[in-house]
C-alpha cells in the first residue's frame, strides 16, 4: 500500500516537471520562431496616389432642332450631365426646352387654334445610358488624328406640353469627338416616342430632335 | 506529451535552422538588387522634369518591367510610347479606368489603372489608384442609380442615390416621377436595404421604407385638387453585377398609402433599374 502511495507520487512529480520543462521549451520555440518569422510578416500600408478624376462632362446644345409630330419643327435648347461609368458606357440626365407650331389641321382648315401659346411650351428631362460601341479616332488632313466615340443611347424620360405630362422613351444615336482630353463636340439625333390625346384619340407619335453640343469633362 | 516534445525537438531546430539561413541568404539577395527608385534607368537624368508640367501632380516610378501607353483612354487606342522600370512618370488625370501620364522627355499618353500596379512614390512608398467596385462590396460606398418601373399601370421613371453601411445594409434616397392615364404622381421615400448574401453572384434584398407620395389627377378627366398622403414601402428585389461598377436590379415594391379619405390606399410597384458605385 505505502509503496504505491509512493509510486503514485513520484508519478505526480514527474508528470509536473515534465510539463513545466516542456511548456518552457515550447515558449522558447515560439519566441524563437517570432523573431525569425515577424519581419516577414510586417504589413505594407499602400498610400493611393493623388489624381483628379475627370469623370463627367457637362453638354451644352449649341444647337438643336426637334421636330414634333403634327406640330412642326422648331428650335431647341438645353443641355446634360453624363457620368462616365467606364470606357464603354456613361449615363445621362438631360433637360430641353422647345415650343410647339401650328399643326397641318390647324393651318388647313383656318379654324381656332388648338393650344395657346402657353400650351404650346414643350419641356422635357429624360434618364438615359448610352454604349460607346465604335470608338475610334478621326483623322482631319496631317495633322490632327482625334478621338471620337459612336454611341447608342436610349432611356426614360417625361415630356410636358398641352398642359399634359407624357412619358416619353427615347432612343438614338450620336458622335462624339474629342478636341482636346477635356473638351468634346458631340452631334446626338434622338426619337422621342410619346402618346398624345390632342387630337381626341390617342397616338403614338415619333419626334425628332437633333443637337449639336459643345462639351467639358470635369 | 514528454515523448512528443523529445521527438520534435530536433525537429524544430533544423527547421529553426533551415529558416535562418533561408532568412540570411534572402537578406544578402535583396542587397544585391537595388530598390527600383535608385536603379540606373531612375537616377540615368537627374532630377530632370518636363516642361509644361502643370503643378501639383503626383510624381511615380514605374516598378514593373515596362508600362504601355495609349493614345487615348480605350482599349482600342494604339499604344504609341512603353515606358520601362525605373522610369519616373506623372499621373494627370484619371477618366474611368485609364490615367493619363507624362513622361520625363514630356510625353503624355493614357495607361491602364490595371497595369499600373507596381508604382511607388520617389522616396520608395507603394503607391495605388483607387478605382471603386465590386471588390469593396464590404465597404462603405456611395452608388447612383436610374430605375424604369410600373406603378400600377402608369408609367415611373426614377432616380435612387444609395450607401452602403456594411457588406449587409444600406440607406436609399429615392425620388420618381409617375405618369399615368389618370393621374401623374410624384414620389420621395427614405428605404432600409438588407442584403443577406451581398457575396451571390445574384443577390436578394429585402427594403423597408417610407415617403411621401404626391398625386395630380388629369385636369381633363376630373376636377380634383392635388393630395399629398404619407406612404409605407416594403418590397424585395434582387441584384446582380455587370460589371466591377455596374449592377442592375429588379425590385417588387408595396406602396401603402396612408390616406385622408376612407381608405387606405396600396400600389404594387414592379421597377428594373440599374446602379453605378461611384
Amino acid at each position: 500500500m505505502e509503496a504505491r502511495i509512493r509510486r503514485v507520487y513520484v508519478k505526480l512529480a514527474c508528470a509536473l516537471s515534465f510539463a513545466v520543462l516542456s511548456t518552457a521549451a515550447l515558449a522558447q520555440g515560439d519566441a524563437v520562431i517570432d523573431e525569425i518569422i515577424s519581419p516577414d510578416l510586417e504589413r505594407r500600408e499602400i498610400r493611393e496616389a493623388a489624381i483628379d478624376s475627370e469623370d463627367f462632362e457637362f453638354t451644352v446644345y449649341a444647337g438643336g432642332v426637334l421636330s414634333v409630330e403634327d406640330f412642326g419643327t422648331n428650335r431647341m435648347i438645353g443641355g446634360s450631365l453624363a457620368y462616365h461609368i467606364n470606357e464603354d458606357f456613361f449615363m445621362e440626365a438631360a433637360y430641353a426646352e422647345s415650343e410647339l407650331g401650328l399643326s397641318s389641321y390647324e393651318k388647313l382648315s383656318g379654324s381656332a387654334p388648338l393650344l395657346t401659346d402657353d400650351e404650346r411650351d414643350l419641356s422635357m428631362y429624360n434618364l438615359s445610358l448610352a454604349w460607346n460601341f465604335l470608338p475610334g479616332e478621326i483623322f482631319i488632313l496631317d495633322r490632327w488624328a482625334l478621338n471620337s466615340n459612336l454611341y447608342l443611347i436610349g432611356g426614360i424620360g417625361n415630356t410636358s406640353f398641352a398642359d399634359e405630362e407624357y412619358f416619353t422613351y427615347n432612343v438614338g444615336a450620336g458622335i462624339r469627338v474629342l478636341v482636346k482630353d477635356w473638351l468634346a463636340l458631340r452631334f446626338d439625333v434622338r426619337d422621342h416616342i410619346l402618346e398624345h390625346e390632342i387630337f381626341g384619340e390617342p397616338q403614338n407619335t415619333n419626334n425628332i430632335s437633333a443637337q449639336l453640343g459643345l462639351s467639358i469633362y470635369f | 506529451m514528454t515523448r512528443l516534445s523529445k521527438t520534435i525537438a530536433p525537429g524544430l531546430a533544423v527547421l529553426i535552422a533551415g529558416l535562418v539561413l533561408s532568412a540570411y541568404t534572402r537578406a544578402a539577395e535583396q542587397e544585391e538588387e537595388p530598390p527600383v527608385t535608385e536603379s540606373f534607368t531612375a537616377t540615368q537624368f537627374g532630377e530632370r522634369t518636363p516642361g509644361g508640367l502643370p503643378d501639383d501632380v503626383e510624381q511615380v516610378v514605374v516598378g514593373s518591367e515596362f508600362l504601355n501607353l495609349y493614345t487615348g483612354p480605350g482599349r482600342g487606342y494604339v499604344i504609341d510610347h512603353v515606358v520601362e522600370y525605373g522610369e519616373p512618370l506623372w499621373l494627370l488625370k484619371r477618366r474611368t479606368d485609364w490615367v493619363k501620364v507624362m513622361t520625363r522627355s514630356g510625353k503624355t499618353g493614357w495607361a491602364k489603372i490595371a497595369e499600373l500596379d507596381q508604382i511607388v512614390a520617389p522616396d520608395g512608398e507603394p503607391l495605388a489608384v483607387s478605382t471603386p467596385g465590386i471588390d469593396d462590396y464590404r465597404e462603405q460606398g456611395l452608388r447612383f442609380g436610374f430605375t424604369y418601373g410600373d406603378f400600377e399601370g402608369a408609367n415611373s421613371l426614377g432616380v435612387s442615390l444609395g450607401y452602403r453601411f456594411t457588406g449587409n445594409i444600406s440607406a436609399e434616397l429615392r425620388a420618381a416621377q409617375t405618369i399615368g392615364a389618370y393621374s401623374n404622381s410624384q414620389t420621395y421615400q427614405v428605404a432600409l436595404l438588407h442584403q443577406p448574401f451581398p457575396q451571390w453572384r445574384i443577390s436578394p434584398y429585402f427594403l423597408l421604407g417610407s415617403g411621401i407620395n404626391i398625386t395630380s389627377p388629369n385636369a381633363t378627366i376630373v376636377a380634383t385638387e392635388d393630395r399629398q398622403d404619407t406612404a409605407m414601402l416594403t418590397g424585395i428585389g434582387v441584384t446582380t453585377y455587370l460589371s466591377r461598377r455596374f449592377a442592375l436590379r429588379a425590385e417588387v415594391a408595396n406602396h401603402y398609402l396612408l390616406t385622408s379619405r376612407e381608405n387606405n390606399q396600396e400600389i404594387v410597384e414592379w421597377k428594373l433599374g440599374f446602379d453605378v458605385f461611384m
